[in-house]
């Protein structure tokens, strides 16, 4: 079934070098480059690191949870290098095989299958044979295509427009093989992600859209939570992906060692099993240390329990992948820290079970960190159990995060207290509460700045945007996991410096030419401490692009005033990237030189025109938005009240226990029993999947939602197949052509 | 906790999109007096209730500049640069200078004295003359100096800012002389079709309030309201100075600096103003902080966002800037960005007919802000980089290079008496830095979000002990008491070292700590790319187990908004925060000039400690 609904994507695109570049264009509505393409467009050689690769990612009706972690961990480079060399790195040939062949590749290579609907002409209702698939009746571009069909140029600024056109440009790239036999591993979540990884890094295009079939069904075959196709916690997925990837690769290393126990242990597997039994993680990253994941991610919380009976103290360390912070109105992460190892007092229901003088005692807890990790995920606790409604609330709290960060909680003997720590990704969660909503990611590349990821649609972002997620009142999209890597004050301090000198060039030309709107772009910097090799091909802006730029700056409409925060606005001018030409447009650009020279001088009058009618009918625009706005938001809210009755509902059977199980955990944990299960050590963190995916929707819920699903007019028989991508009944029954949480998290903000 | 502002005029619904997406709305400001156990706070001098809350209203858009929300969350549009409100408080009559009393405290009589402190009285006096951060310097011998007006700087013991050059001091000679001759051109405000103001609202009895507005007052909340609203087109105000030597009851000057680049020079009492940096001619990015310079009539000092310093005269006309080539310590420089202060264009430069008087480039990462020292001697300059700046500005050379423990600086002052500067930042510290031993002293932990904004309050410091206050995005007022001799080293001082920061740099910082340990780091780390001199220049990042602690003694939150801003008056604590989206000038009765939609909190001193002051409490 999936190799048929492959194909249907297949060869959209059969990328060839020179459209890498610049992609060519067939659609007459987008005759501009996207701004990644005009990022891109001086990138030379594709590098073999896949450190300049930018693909989206596609969404499967609400997949967006998976999308954005798994973009986290691709730009994560010691990750990303980790995956592509365990055991070890395909050899390009393998890569290259023709898709026909047993294990299927690149299907981009594939030459168009005779299917009308994979030409050019038909690109765009590429989703339209998934109907056909009834794996995936919604995604998003299936939902937009059918609401916005009509009129694509109303909207082009909207996410759904631009996703659907990432989806058109392709490449796609279908992952609906695995490879794990050539890995000598069996199916997992792990070799399907390496999978994506090789394929993406391996693809002569630098832009194009994954398409995470298999891993997805890997993921909802083996986790039952992640079946419904309701919208899930990106953290609790990232969680999830960590231990399962711990998992697949001992669970390899173990099968590696019964192998070579039959025939004979050479050195190689030698290392392989001093790994597996004694997980030695001061040693230096091998290919086949199967511990890198701990050593990436792991830290060491060392929870010290004073018992105010016998003043004894007991220490107790813990590993954790993930820190899970409790939040506070308008606090920063700094602080969220801080309070997560503030001393807090066992007494009453959670006395401490004292070893010296036996029996339950009250004590004083707290927990600082002894390890630092090399990767600081930090899960800002932004759903929270409410006990009066039963059920998870969001919080919009506004919690403020630095670029750079050093951790306040350590222990006394901690290693490298001062280690200091680099913002390179933000996931954020848009939507008014835990059951629904979208999830995005925005990473700092390696030389690319910081771009966002939001499911197909990849595009480079001011360093300042970093900023807009805090949170507040009335705020709907905020940071939901951090991710922090180690870095140094030297790196900072290139970094820094490089940051200034791409500013100063900017400035520099600004002044050199004084244009109402200028171009100036510095959407961060070079990664510091990595791949030095990142350095060498840093563009630089040429002074021919001036005046691409120029023709789009004076006709772009003026930049709609924002409010932002108070204190975080680096940059001043208009997000127009200074684009790059290639080499071969120079020529061109020089005759067109006199060309733009003339039009611009004929924009700027009419810009001052314009910026007359567009404020009036900015007004206007206003004030109608403003009423939509309103009338959605009610029918957003009365949607999310019936879903809520009907949650509440289902939870009343189950609701108590669940909480009395919570209780029994937290106190569990707080007297510091050893857990059960594999998982237990990390409880205290995030591993806690134990517990806290209770509150998500189970089987026998989702048997529920699903029946009452089939009660609603608006659902056919599209979804007979349990893994459909179907947002919640009561938003369904409100809007009949929202078919996808993609199209529905929109109508939000429209 | 406080009261709800005040309703619409017209009903707006919320914005759930836009990010901090208000309502807009015009109000009339509002005066409540919460009272109540909550808005109250105790620390050593006595009590502070909360005397005035006022909600400080906000003028509509501009019709012809509805702002457009853009409802998508993740829209990559760079909004404009914005910045907290700040005020500035003038009191126009003469005053006794706050500092003056500083080391008598007890000895000072209520009565207003017009006498100059002497020179001679003692070293410390002399150096807090002039106004710090707080721009309410209402200092006596400045205000004669600034009256007689000759050459305005003298009598100080730092010479004057180009003072050096003959061509600045005749340039500004003549003009104190002869004021209509060589002056700017200047238009009226109201009666301006310039396309960059967009409308002016003066108060029908400007005037008549104004003279009958008792000069001393300082605090009359009561009919609030406001003396002239100014909206500009295009761009928005982000900072502004008002110039404490020639304010008078008939005269203020005033410079707003703004998003585009354009600073205005702005005199309230006669409407008139001037532009400066016409279209961002001079240095095209927003004005990030903006401050008379100290003991100057015409000079004030902007800090750009582009990470430059530009010394601007207001009687001068604008010329497109070129970096000269031949100011001096301009070569060899360029690329140490650390150590650099690149002089575009000295003071001492030949050509001083048109603006900039002075071009620095300081770095190229966002100036946050910037403030005097007392003897007019140095700048300190905070950046969105994280780095830490004194510069003497008279000889235009860097002394010295911190960097924050992590993140971006926001905020600096120096003590009244120019020996410590403090700062505050994204890392939620406030740090105390000691200019005499130029290292780090404290970092003063208790803030729960970034700092935005410390002040010292002058009336509770003395030789040895310091109280500064402080507020932050965390809402909440924190005070520090400071003594020198009181600190506490970390716990973890002791504990054995084990690889730092970078253990190369480390391990130089140690040995170079053992070497000179108190009074001066000698040359350290990778860090320091070169160094100018044989001095210390650039300064590593001192680990968190070597550097004392110190707590607050009071921690209040006092508003629902993040704060931005505070000062000290004698007897009271104000704070404001913004929680409006809307840019507008004001300049209220008191000559408060103010932006945005604004909250000011007023804490006063019950009972007052020391002196009861019947002018002050009304």
């Amino acid at each position: 079934m999936t190799s048929f609904f492959g194909r249907f994507k297949a060869g959209t695109s059969p990328a060839s070098p020179a459209s890498s570049n610049l992609p060519t264009k067939k659609d007459p509505n987008a005759p501009q480059p996207t701004p990644l393409e005009k990022l891109l467009q001086d990138a030379g050689p594709i590098r073999a690191d896949g450190s300049d690769k930018f693909f989206g990612f596609e969404n499967f009706g609400s997949t967006c949870y998976c999308n954005s972690i798994v973009q986290c961990l691709y730009y994560s480079v010691p990750f990303r290098e980790q995956v592509i060399n365990f055991p070890s790195r395909s050899p390009p040939e393998a890569l290259e095989r023709p898709a026909q062949s047993d294990l299927p590749r690149l299907n981009t290579d594939l030459s168009p299958l005779p299917n009308g609907q994979n030409t050019a002409k038909g690109r765009n209702s590429i989703s339209s044979p998934t109907t056909a698939s009834p794996r995936k009746p919604v995604t998003t571009p299936g939902g937009t295509v059918n609401a916005q069909g009509q009129k694509p140029e109303d909207n082009k600024d909207s996410p759904e427009y631009k996703k659907k056109m990432a989806m058109a440009a392709g490449p796609v790239l279908t992952m609906d093989y695995e490879n794990s036999k050539a890995y000598g591993m069996s199916e997992s979540l792990f070799t399907s992600l390496k999978d994506i990884f090789e394929a993406v890094i391996a693809h002569r295009s630098r832009m194009g859209v994954v398409s995470p079939n298999k891993f997805l069904e890997i993921l909802r075959r083996e986790n039952e939570m992640f079946r419904t196709p309701m919208h899930q916690d990106a953290h609790e997925f990232l969680n999830l992906l960590l231990n399962e990837v711990v998992e697949n690769v001992e669970q390899f290393s173990k099968n590696r060692i019964t192998e070579n126990g039959h025939t004979e242990t050479d050195s190689q597997a030698l290392t392989v099993t001093s790994g597996a039994v004694v997980p030695d993680r001061s040693a230096t990253i091998t290919h086949n240390n199967i511990g890198w994941v701990h050593e990436l991610f792991e830290g060491t919380l060392t929870s010290e329990t004073r018992c105010l009976t016998c003043e004894n103290t007991s220490q107790r360390d813990e590993a954790f992948l993930d820190l899970s912070v409790d939040l506070e109105q308008h606090s920063s992460v700094t602080s969220c820290l801080r309070k997560f190892s503030e001393e807090e007092m066992l007494c009453e229901r959670n006395k401490f079970h004292c070893d010296n003088c036996g029996g339950l005692q009250e004590a004083e807890k707290r927990m600082k960190i002894k390890r630092l990790p090399k990767i600081l995920a930090l899960h800002l606790k932004r759903f929270k159990y409410t006990e009066d409604l039963q059920r998870l609330q969001k919080l919009f709290h506004r919690v403020n995060y630095p670029y750079y960060l050093r951790l306040f909680n350590t222990t006394d003997d901690a290693e490298d207290p001062d280690r200091l720590y680099e913002l390179y990704a933000v996931v954020v969660h848009i939507g008014g509460g835990p059951y629904h909503g979208h999830y995005v990611s925005i990473i700092k590349t390696q030389d690319r700045g910081w771009l966002l990821f939001d499911d197909e649609m990849v595009e480079p972002v001011d360093k300042a945007y970093v900023r807009n997620f805090f949170g507040g009142e009335n705020v709907l999209a905020c940071a939901y996991v951090l991710f922090y890597q180690e870095t140094t004050e030297e790196a900072m301090l290139k970094e820094q410096e490089a940051e200034n000198a791409a500013a100063a060039t900017q400035a520099a030309e600004r002044t050199a030419e004084p244009v109402p709107i200028s171009p100036t772009k510095s959407n961060g910097t070079p990664n510091g401490h990595v791949h030095p090799l990142a350095y060498a091909t840093t563009p630089i802006i040429e002074k021919d692009d001036q005046f691409a730029s120029l023709n789009h700056a004076a006709t772009a409409p003026p930049v709609p005033p924002t409010e932002h925060n108070a204190l975080e606005n680096t940059a001043t001018s208009i997000p127009v990237l200074s684009p790059r030409k290639s080499n071969l447009e120079a020529k061109k650009d020089k005759a067109e030189k006199a060309r733009a020279e003339k039009e611009k001088k004929a924009a700027e009058k009419e810009l001052e025109k314009q910026n007359r009618q567009k404020l009036k009918e900015a007004e206007q625009r206003r004030r109608e938005n403003w009423k939509k706005q309103q009338d959605e938001m009610k029918a957003a809210l009365e949607a999310s009240k019936l879903s809520a009755k009907e949650e509440a509902a289902k939870r009343r059977n189950e609701g108590p226990t669940d909480v009395h199980d919570e209780k029994v955990a937290e106190k569990d944990k707080e007297n510091g029993f050893a857990g059960k299960g594999g998982l237990s050590r990390f409880r205290h963190t995030s591993m806690s999947l134990r517990h806290k995916p209770k509150f998500w929707p189970s089987t026998k819920e989702k048997s529920e939602a699903d029946a009452a699903e089939h009660e609603s007019p608006a659902t056919t028989g599209a979804e007979a197949d349990h893994g459909n991508g179907t947002p919640d009944k009561g938003e369904r029954e409100k809007s009949k052509n929202r078919f996808s949480l993609g199209r529905k998290k929109s109508t939000f903000h429209l | 906790m406080f009261v709800l502002p005040p309703p619409p005029r017209y009903p707006a619904p919320g914005y759930p999109g836009g990010p901090g997406g208000g309502p807009l709305i015009e109000t009339n400001n509002t005066l409540t007096h919460p009272t109540g156990i909550e808005h109250q706070l105790v620390v050593g001098e006595g009590t502070y209730v909360l005397r005035d809350d006022l909600h400080l209203a906000t003028p509509p858009p501009h019709p012809s500049e509805a702002p457009v929300h853009n409802p998508n969350p993740l829209a990559t549009t760079i909004s404009p640069p914005s910045a907290g409100t700040k005020l500035s408080l003038v009191v126009l009559a003469p005053r006794q200078s706050s500092y003056s009393r500083l080391y008598k405290l007890d000895t000072t009589n209520s009565t207003r004295s017009q006498i100059p402190p002497s020179i001679q009285e003692s070293p410390h006096e002399t150096n807090s003359q002039a106004s710090d951060a707080g721009s309410h310097g209402a200092n006596g011998a400045n205000g004669t100096n600034g009256v007689a007006a000759q050459p305005p700087l003298e009598g100080l013991h730092a010479p004057a800012f180009g003072q050096g050059n003959p061509l600045l001091s005749v340039v500004n000679g003549k003009d104190s002389k002869d004021p209509l001759k060589r002056r700017k051109p200047k238009s009226n405000i109201v009666k301006s079709n310039s396309s960059f103001v967009s409308r002016v609202i003066p108060h029908e009895a400007l005037s008549k309030r104004l003279q009958e507005h008792n000069p001393n007052g300082l605090y009359a909340f009561a009919n609030e309201e406001h003396m002239t609203k100014i909206l500009f087109t295009k761009a928005h105000a982000l900072c502004h100075d008002i110039n404490q030597i020639t304010k008078g009851p008939g005269h203020i000057d005033i410079v707003m600096g703004f998003s585009t680049g354009d600073i205005i020079w702005y005199e309230p009492m006669s409407q008139k103003y001037a532009r400066i940096n016409k279209n961002g001619v001079i240095n095209a990015s927003p004005v990030s902080g903006i401050r008379w310079l100290p003991n100057s009539e015409n000079l004030f000092l902007a800090s750009h966002m582009d990470g430059s310093l530009v010394v601007y005269d207001k009687e001068k006309e604008d010329a497109p800037f070129v970096a000269e080539d031949n100011a001096p310590a301009a070569e060899g420089e360029k690329d140490q960005r650390l150590v650099s202060l690149m002089v575009k264009k000295s003071v001492n430069s030949t050509n001083q007919k048109s603006n900039p008087v002075a071009f620095w480039k300081v770095s190229n990462s966002k100036i946050n802000a910037f403030a005097f020292s007392p003897d007019c001697r140095h700048i300190a300059v905070v950046s969105e980089d994280g780095s830490f700046r004194i510069i003497d500005f008279l000889k235009e050379n860097l002394l010295h290079l911190y960097m924050s423990y992590y993140g971006g600086m926001i905020c600096v002052c120096w003590s009244p008496d120019g020996r410590y500067i403090v700062t505050g930042g994204q890392d939620d510290l406030v740090s105390i830095w000691s200019l005499e031993e130029s290292m780090l002293v404290a970092r003063c932990q208790g803030h729960n979000s970034w700092v935005t904004a410390v002040a010292f309050d002058p009336w509770r410091c003395d030789e040895r002990n310091y109280r500064i206050g402080s507020v932050g995005e965390d809402c909440r007022l924190l005070l520090w008491d400071f003594s020198v001799g009181m600190l506490h080293r970390p716990r973890a001082a002791s504990v054995r070292q084990r690889g730092s920061i970078t253990s190369a740099a480390n391990l130089k910082m140690q040995r170079s700590r053992t070497e000179s340990s108190v009074t001066r780091l000698r040359s350290n780390s990778n860090l320091t790319t070169a160094s100018v001199d044989d001095e210390e220049v650039v300064h590593p990042v001192e680990p968190r187990a070597r550097t004392a602690i110190l707590p607050p003694v009071m921690a209040k939150t006092v508003d629902e908004h993040p704060l931005c801003w505070l000062d000290f008056e004698e007897d009271c604590i104000m704070t404001s925060c913004n929680n409006g989206p809307v840019e507008a000038i004001s300049l209220s009765m008191r000559g408060e000039l103010r932006r945005r939609n604004t909250r000011l909190v007023l804490h006063k001193l019950d009972p007052p400690s020391r002196r009861v002051d019947p002018m002050l409490i009304r």
